[in-house]
């Protein structure tokens, strides 16, 4: 809904850019992370 | 008078009309909307708070009296292992991430949490990954009985249910970590125009570094419980000394993402308290940026205190030392909070509605908590309490009068926002001062308990211990009865009562009170004004 007092447009466009290269860059991280830590540990346990 | 009483107008019921929402089971499982989301977490959270609670009721019913009554040695174990993953895990984290599906939205201005499928699909991991934990109890050699920390070896020797244990750990992982990323998303690019950083509330602050922590320390547990499941399955030996592993290895490790999940448990609950006492106090938060920086700082300090879990393993003197050092520097940006949450109340025009009770009963005991914490961190000391009843009296302190109050406040504080009807006011003070009173009876005399050396994770003890553990289980049993009025609070108010107008405290301050109440099913689909957003941030 339109709140009681509203103004300010936003750019619709950049805003999902935005959000895409926030979601990509973190999810990266939390990917690395998480596969990376596990990997790590398996060649670890192979060598 | 705590709250106005216009009516919602009939503005908002027009608003209400354009509002197409799905209705039936649609509308839950393929749920995209942030509020419908955020109600099925808390749900969730209820309802894991109920059977975690049960699972406290049988530990304490055991421990009523010396030798063994009902409970076969490794079921007890079972429960308090079980007890513990279903309250940390069920109940604190996906009610906080409800909160944050709630009110993130409407408190930074977005319509709605930045990726609404993932939402979906964060929540519905979490029914399938507790239905696999709880599944463990029906297996041969039953649930995982280690305890939540899991230390090999023992928690290598258990059985079919093992698996079933870190496959669902991962899961809850996966959970809490897209979660995690769909709070930062939101909150860093779906701000409203004008809501700068150090504009938005409390809440919003300590839920972004609570994502971030997250994001950080989850892999590190999905680490540490897979390296258990390739040395019980695959032959490897991280933490078995014969085959040239270290189990203690797996303590660093495992502390290395438990300290940061204390806080992630802790976090948010500064920020709810950080709304209500301004609110029910008729003045602006005192110190909002050294709230934000003392917030950080405790984040900061999370990563490096992680031994002081494990000061018995036998460390070198200079780890013993950064360890109770880094952890006593804690001690001062939760200082800062402590002492201007009361600075706020200072010369306040203080009022006692039910979250403001749940707010400062937080107050008290948390910081009781803390106290103990620093009893603990004192190395020499640690000596003679590590696994002892006041280490459980002192996380329960941290995590019952903390969290869940805080969460109980919180719910108190936003219901008549969420459903436009104000709550039996009477009925929620009995839930208060049930609780509070009850709370006290059960864990203080654990203090007592510990000190005289009685050890945690038993199901017998000597008959020395057995006054104060009656007295506990009585407190136990009258703490859990009283829960049930929560959710008949909720439950009534849900079907109806007196109607709150958007601002259903004359004291609070935030966009989420420039909405209808309850606010139409998308939130802010137009950014508010620039003028709404400094009114709202009133500190």
């Amino acid at each position: 809904m339109a709140g009681p007092g509203t103004s300010m447009a936003i750019d619709p466009g950049q805003r999902q850019r935005g959000v895409r290269r926030t979601a990509l860059l973190l999810g990266s991280i939390a990917a690395v992370f998480y596969v990376g830590f596990i990997v790590m540990m398996v060649l670890r346990a192979t060598r | 008078m705590a709250y106005n009483d216009h009516a919602a107008t009939a503005h908002d019921h027009d608003h209400d009309a354009h509002d197409h929402k799905p209705h039936g089971w649609r509308r839950w499982v393929y749920a995209t909307n942030h509020k419908d989301i955020g109600t099925m977490y808390l749900v969730f959270a209820g309802i894991s708070f109920f059977i975690g609670g049960t699972m406290a009721m049988l530990i304490r019913l055991e421990l009523f009296k010396p030798g063994m009554q009902f409970l076969d040695p490794q079921f007890f174990n079972s429960m308090t292992t079980m007890h513990a993953l279903e309250m940390i895990f069920g109940a604190v984290m996906p009610a906080w991430t409800g909160l944050a599906n709630w009110m993130i939205p409407m408190q930074v201005g977005a319509p709605d949490m930045a990726l609404p499928r993932l939402n979906n699909f964060s929540f519905w991991i979490l029914p399938f990954a507790f239905t696999l934990l709880l599944a463990t109890l029906f297996v041969p050699g039953g649930g995982p009985a280690g305890g939540w920390t899991m230390y090999p070896p023992l928690m290598l020797q258990g059985g079919a249910g093992f698996p079933m244990t870190i496959f669902a750990i991962h899961m809850m992982g996966i959970s809490s970590i897209l979660g995690a990323i769909n709070v930062v998303v939101t909150i860093m690019n779906l701000r409203a125009p004008g809501m700068t950083l150090l504009r938005m509330p409390l809440f919003v602050w300590t839920w972004l570094i609570t994502a971030y922590l997250l994001i950080a320390v989850m892999p590190v547990l999905a680490g540490a419980v897979t390296m258990l499941l390739t040395d019980h399955f695959f032959g490897t030996t991280f933490f078995t000394a014969a085959g040239g592993g270290d189990p203690v290895m797996f303590q660093h490790i495992f502390w290395f993402f438990g300290h940061p999940e204390v806080y992630i448990l802790i976090l948010p609950a500064f920020g709810i308290v950080s709304e209500i006492i301004p609110t029910f106090s008729r003045k602006p938060l005192f110190g909002y940026e050294a709230m934000v920086y003392a917030t950080a700082s405790i984040a900061f300090l999370s990563f490096i205190v992680w031994a002081h879990h494990m000061f018995t393993v036998g460390m070198p003197l200079a780890g013993q030392l950064f360890f109770m050092l880094s952890t006593m520097l804690i001690a001062i940006p939760t200082g800062v909070k402590v002492f201007n949450w009361t600075a706020t109340m200072y010369r306040g025009s203080l009022s006692f509605e039910p979250p403001m009770l749940f707010a400062l009963s937080f107050l008290f005991l948390f910081t009781i908590g803390g106290l103990s914490g620093l009893m603990l961190a004192i190395v020499p000391a640690d000596y003679q309490y590590q696994d002892t009843y006041f280490v459980v009296a002192h996380f329960h302190y941290v995590l019952v009068p903390g969290a869940v109050f805080a969460i109980m406040g919180g719910i108190y504080y936003w219901l008549p926002k969420w459903t436009g009807n104000m709550y039996d006011q009477t009925l929620a003070k009995w839930h208060f001062w049930l609780s509070t009173i009850f709370v006290n009876v059960l864990f203080f005399p654990q203090h007592f308990l510990g000190l005289a050396g009685m050890p945690r994770r038993i199901p017998d003890y000597a008959v020395q211990f057995t006054d104060w553990n009656q007295v506990s289980s009585i407190g136990g049993f009258a703490f859990g009865l009283s829960q049930f009025l929560f959710p008949y609070i909720i439950w009534k108010c849900v079907r109806g009562g007196e109607r709150v107008g958007n601002r259903a405290w004359e004291g609070a301050h935030g966009l989420e009170w420039e909405l209808p109440s309850p606010p139409p099913f998308h939130s802010w689909t137009e950014p508010p004004s620039d003028a709404l957003i400094q009114r709202g941030a009133a500190h």
